[in-house]
């Protein structure tokens, strides 16, 4: 399911009842639909932007509805309502689009101000064609709208010699705990039952990092997530106990799905194996307790991730950076294990969510570049390990160091039986430097996480 | 002055007296009111006349003397073929004529104020507006309707395409000026067909109210039951309270006889003589002063157009009306699961820009001759009945001279009714006029009918009405087309109210009765008007007609009636009719009380259905 998303500039005049001089108005308007616009159908959708009135209003945070229907109802409808002055004013107009002037009735929006229900003033907007007709066009998206929920139930199918992740790592703002609860099914390559089991681990600032494990159990074939050994995870909530560590967790997802893999990979299980966030982003509140230590959460930020294939890779590291300000880096770089590909350099992953904006815009960019050419590159290490890589105009650089104090290796079996080890750090550091082309590189923005980002690196 | 030739020649003009030379002003005045097609006819016929006037004296009318214009007119009227166009031409002369002839007094009294609407002019009105409803047309049915969606808390927004003219404004301008802004198409709307029927209908905020004659009968027992049984229209069962309601608001009486005038006083007596039951009618009138100017807005306030008393009760409640709006069409939302839906409607401004207001609901009140079109307009004429089944009364006047001064525009207009021939179909209503303003065609020309008009005022006027056969068509989508063909029932039946009027006024004491009928003008005994009558049929009367019904009617059958039996237009959802046109019949009494009171029930079974403003 698509949405549609735009932007439209509006100049015109409007002359307020009070008072007879005509003002300018102009208005900056973001359009979101839920669903694709159709012109033969009515497409709903949100409106905000700007309004602005000559001497009288300035509101950056006008909110409103968009009712297009250029064909079915002729009409295409604004309402919109914004501060002015202090009132709280509605603007309702719409054009009337009839086939003897298409352009006229295409651009000429004729509006009435409202207080409440009275009428306060009245006016014209039109579309300047000249100007703003091509910003209108290349405005236009049309981003999918999935809900993260629709990711969480199991993929498995019953084929042996899969493994299916939900794994969820986060950070606690007050204390600055990196917290990591890992889900697992596995059905083992020989045919065996699958089995449920995984981990849970807190990364302190200060003290060791501590871990427990839970299952291994039969796996009861849940419909809506993970469930076993008194650990489930369902949309927006997590709960179980293993070992002296405790949680009840509920998530709240910030953002659309992010595909770190190539979304049909994730759709088709070609690859060895997928990964994905059903949501960029997502805070957590609840109790987490082990030992003698109980965090309260409060709009901790972390994500869930999904994966599904045949195992872990040949070697591999992984990222999660939060940015702040909805901004949101994810990278896995693997080294897969099929003969002959196990001598390719690491393929490299790298989704850098940026004011609602995911780049690269196509996952396969950075892994395999032009057949190869300009892909992104990983140098696999630690304490440090690095990513960077380029587009056209623009490049990036990531740092990570994961300290060894702060990192905790545990081992576990892939369905064919072959022994991974993982070395995971909730509280690593990183550095980002992200740098775009005008004439030279310039800096466009640089992102130092001090003990918050989420990264591992593991081989088998 | 484009006919000051013709008007000295049909007025016989000597230079002795001064008004017919100011006839002919008057005259363009009129002519400009009237739609193009009309005028153009004028001016063509005229434009004959005084080619005729060349051929024959080589001179143009206008360049004649009183003799040789009396020549030319006695040649013409030898052709008997002629008479009749030549009466169609005398229609607008007689009217610039009465004016000019006897100006009425400004009236003396200080007229009462009106109470407050709340009206603003189209220019005003906002480009963009919603409303909870709208109403198109502001006269019987679609005043009711407002009110009565605005008493139960909707906003509505009422749209007029005509102006609005106080009581006072009626006081100080001409009867003429009045009427040529207060009828569509300056009162000469035609019925095309044969014979061909003058059809005014009245175009001002009230709509015919304004200029109907106040006469308010209730709906006959056995129409209700017609349109109930074999109609299907439900609504028609209870009308009964609805009716009361209606004639409390109109304070609806029985017109006490002190101002009822001479011309109501005759018809009377002249019942009174035969027998025949007869009475003052009940009209919403009270306090009226027999100003006889009823058709030209009344100068006194006093009766009751919804304008003085169902408007106001509506604007009280926050109704809007907008005046000077002709709605083009009514806006739908074709992308709902079943029948469209009306969005509301779109009407332009005497200046040509459009406006728009949006509304869940529309009721079109346009009048049986402006709602087809306008549903057309809409995209919403595909009923195969929508248009058809058009009523009109058909209506035919007579005129009886009497020895004495009967001066029959002193009185009520529209004073007494004589229902003895009411069984049969036939409503006679003694009717006066203001100078010029009646159906009744003085026969004659030249100084023949100049001295029929020194002596108008010792005629008293007699009309009557028939219940028709719908036999009439409502074509067009951007011009109403109004075509209609005399039942040959209704013609007879015409015939028959022709002589009855004339017993009647040979009752009430004429000398003489003059039918009207150019062929067979006058006759002095009831003897000699059967001898004249049976050389006359229908087609040679001057037939006007009145009170348009029925082009949307309502009916539990969908493939007969384009509206249901609650007044929802088939094949759209958020449409009410709620004027004449969605009476299923001919009403046969004058309609206004029948269309209020429906309009009130479609009304109040839409706010049962939606369950008011709190299901919006």
């Amino acid at each position: 399911m698509r949405g549609t998303a735009f932007t439209e500039t509006m100049l015109g005049t409007i002359r307020l009842d009070a008072k007879t001089r005509e003002r300018r108005i102009r208005l900056d308007l973001h359009a979101e639909a839920d669903g694709i616009l159709r012109p033969h159908r009515t497409t709903p959708a949100r409106l905000t932007g700007r309004v602005r009135i000559a001497g009288f209003a300035d509101d950056p945070r006008a909110e409103g509805e968009l009712e297009v229907s250029p064909l079915a109802r002729r009409r295409i409808r604004y309402q919109l309502a914004f501060t002015a002055d202090g009132r709280r004013l509605t603007l309702d107009g719409w054009k009337s689009v009839t086939a003897r002037r298409p352009v006229e009735s295409m651009t000429v929006l004729p509006f009435t101000l409202y207080e409440g229900d009275a009428r306060v003033g009245e006016g014209v907007l039109r579309f300047p064609l000249a100007t703003g007709l091509a910003p209108f066009l290349l405005s236009f998206r049309f981003p999918r709208r999935e809900s993260s929920a629709e990711h969480f139930p199991p993929r498995w199918n019953g084929e042996p010699g899969r493994t299916e992740v939900w794994y969820t790592t986060l950070t606690d703002p007050a204390s600055g705990t990196g917290v990591w609860l890992h889900h697992e099914v596995t059905a083992p390559a020989d045919g065996s039952e699958p089995f449920a089991h995984g981990w849970v681990a807190a990364f302190p600032r200060e003290g060791a990092v501590r871990h427990a494990r839970f299952g291994p159990v039969p796996w009861t074939r849940p419909a809506d997530g993970f469930a076993g050994d008194n650990v489930t995870v369902v949309p927006g909530e997590l709960t179980g106990n293993a070992g002296d560590f405790h949680w009840k967790l509920t998530e709240h997802p910030q953002g659309e799905p992010l595909f770190t893999f190539p979304r049909w990979s994730w759709r088709r299980p070609l690859l060895p194996a997928a990964q994905m966030l059903p949501a960029a982003r997502a805070t957590y509140e609840g109790e987490f307790s082990y030992g003698e230590q109980a965090l309260t959460l409060r709009g901790a930020p972390g994500a869930s991730a999904r994966i599904y294939g045949h195992g872990n890779a040949h070697r591999w590291t992984w990222l999660h950076a939060e940015l702040g300000g909805g901004d949101v880096l994810e990278i896995v770089a693997a080294v897969s294990t099929r003969p002959g590909l196990r001598r390719l350099p690491p393929l490299v992953f790298l989704r850098l969510r940026r004011r609602g904006r995911t780049w690269p815009r196509r996952a396969e960019r950075t892994a395999l570049g032009w057949l190869g050419m300009g892909r992104f590159r990983a140098v696999f290490g630690l304490p440090k390990w690095t990513v960077t890589g380029r587009t056209a105009f623009r490049r990036i650089r990531v740092e990570v160091d994961q300290p060894a104090e702060r990192t905790l290796t545990l081992e576990y079996r892939d369905p064919d039986g072959a022994r991974a080890v993982c070395r995971n750090s909730e509280s690593a550091d990183a550095r980002i430097v992200l740098e775009r082309w005008w004439g030279r590189w310039r800096p466009e923005a640089t992102w130092l996480l001090d003990g918050t980002a989420h990264a591992e690196a593991g081989e088998r | 002055m484009t006919a000051d030739g013709f008007v000295a020649a049909l007025l016989a003009d000597a230079g002795d007296e001064d008004w017919p030379s100011r006839v002919p002003h008057r005259l363009d005045t009129v002519l400009a009111a009237l739609p193009r097609p009309a005028r153009a006819g004028v001016h063509t016929a005229v434009a004959a006349l005084d080619t005729y006037a060349v051929l024959r004296t080589g001179r143009r009318l206008a360049a004649l003397d009183p003799d040789e214009r009396e020549s030319v007119l006695g040649s013409l009227a030898a052709r008997p073929r002629l008479v009749p166009l030549l009466d169609i031409l005398k229609v607008p002369v007689m009217l610039a004529a009465g004016t000019e002839r006897m100006p009425s007094a400004p009236v003396s009294a200080r007229a009462p104020e009106d109470p407050p609407l709340d009206c603003t002019p189209a220019q005003e009105w906002p480009t963009r507006s919603t409303a909870d409803v709208v109403v198109v047309g502001s006269g019987a049915g679609g005043a009711v309707a407002a009110r009565t969606f605005a008493l139960a808390g909707l906003s509505v927004v009422l749209l007029e395409e005509g102006e609005h003219h106080s009581t006072a404004s009626f006081g100080r301008r001409a009867p003429l000026d009045r009427f040529t802004e207060l009828y569509r198409d300056g009162g000469a709307t035609v019925a095309v067909g044969n014979p061909p029927l003058l059809l005014p209908v009245g175009r001002a905020v009230g709509g015919t109210t304004v200029v109907n004659s106040g006469t308010c009968y209730r709906t006959p027992d056995h129409v209700l039951a017609r349109w109930s049984k074999d109609y299907g229209f439900g609504i028609a069962e209870a009308l009964g309270p609805r009716l009361d309601e209606i004639e409390r608001t109109l304070r609806v009486a029985t017109q006490p006889l002190d101002v009822l005038g001479n011309n109501g006083r005759l018809a009377l007596a002249g019942a009174d003589r035969l027998g025949w039951r007869a009475g003052p009618l009940r009209r919403n009138a009270p306090g009226c002063k027999g100003s006889c100017q009823c058709v030209v807005g009344c100068p006194t306030g006093a009766k009751q157009s919804v304008q003085l008393s169902v408007l106001p009760d509506a604007c009280a409640v926050g109704a809007r009306i907008v005046t000077g709006a002709r709605v083009r069409r009514i806006l739908l939302d074709h992308d709902v699961p079943g029948a469209p839906r009306a969005a509301g409607v779109q009407a332009r401004r005497p200046d040509g820009s459009e406006l728009e207001i949006l509304a869940p609901l529309v009721v079109t009140a346009a009048g049986a001759l402006q709602t087809p079109p306008l549903l057309r307009r809409s995209g919403l004429g595909g009923h195969p009945r929508l248009g058809r089944n058009l009523s009109v009364h058909p209506a035919t006047s007579v005129a009886g001279r009497f020895a004495e001064p009967v001066t029959a525009w002193q009185g009520v207009l529209q004073s007494v009714g004589v229902e003895e021939l009411h069984t049969r179909g036939v409503l006679i209503e003694a009717t006066a006029s203001p100078p010029g303003m009646g159906s009744f065609v003085l026969p004659g020309l030249g100084r023949e009918l100049r001295r029929e008009l020194e002596g108008t005022d010792h005629l008293a006027t007699l009309g009557a009405m028939i219940a028709d056969r719908p036999s009439g068509r409502v074509q067009g989508r951007e011009r109403t087309l109004v075509r209609y063909d005399l039942d040959p029932g209704d013609g007879h039946r015409l015939m028959a109210a022709v002589r009855a009027m004339g017993r009647l006024l040979f009752a009430a004491g004429a000398e003489e009765v003059l039918t009207g009928v150019p062929s067979a003008p006058r006759a002095r005994s009831l003897a000699e008007l059967d001898a004249l009558l049976t050389s006359v049929n229908a087609r040679n009367l001057h037939l006007s007609a009145f009170h348009p019904t029925g082009t949307a009617a309502a009916g539990a059958d969908a493939q007969r009636a384009p509206t249901d039996p609650e007044g929802r237009l088939r094949g759209v959802r958020g449409v009410l009719v709620a004027d004449g046109s969605v009476l299923p019949s001919c009403p046969e009494v004058n309609p206004q009380l029948s269309i209020m009171a429906a309009a009130l029930a479609i009304a109040e079974a839409c706010l049962d259905r939606e369950g008011g403003p709190a299901a919006r």
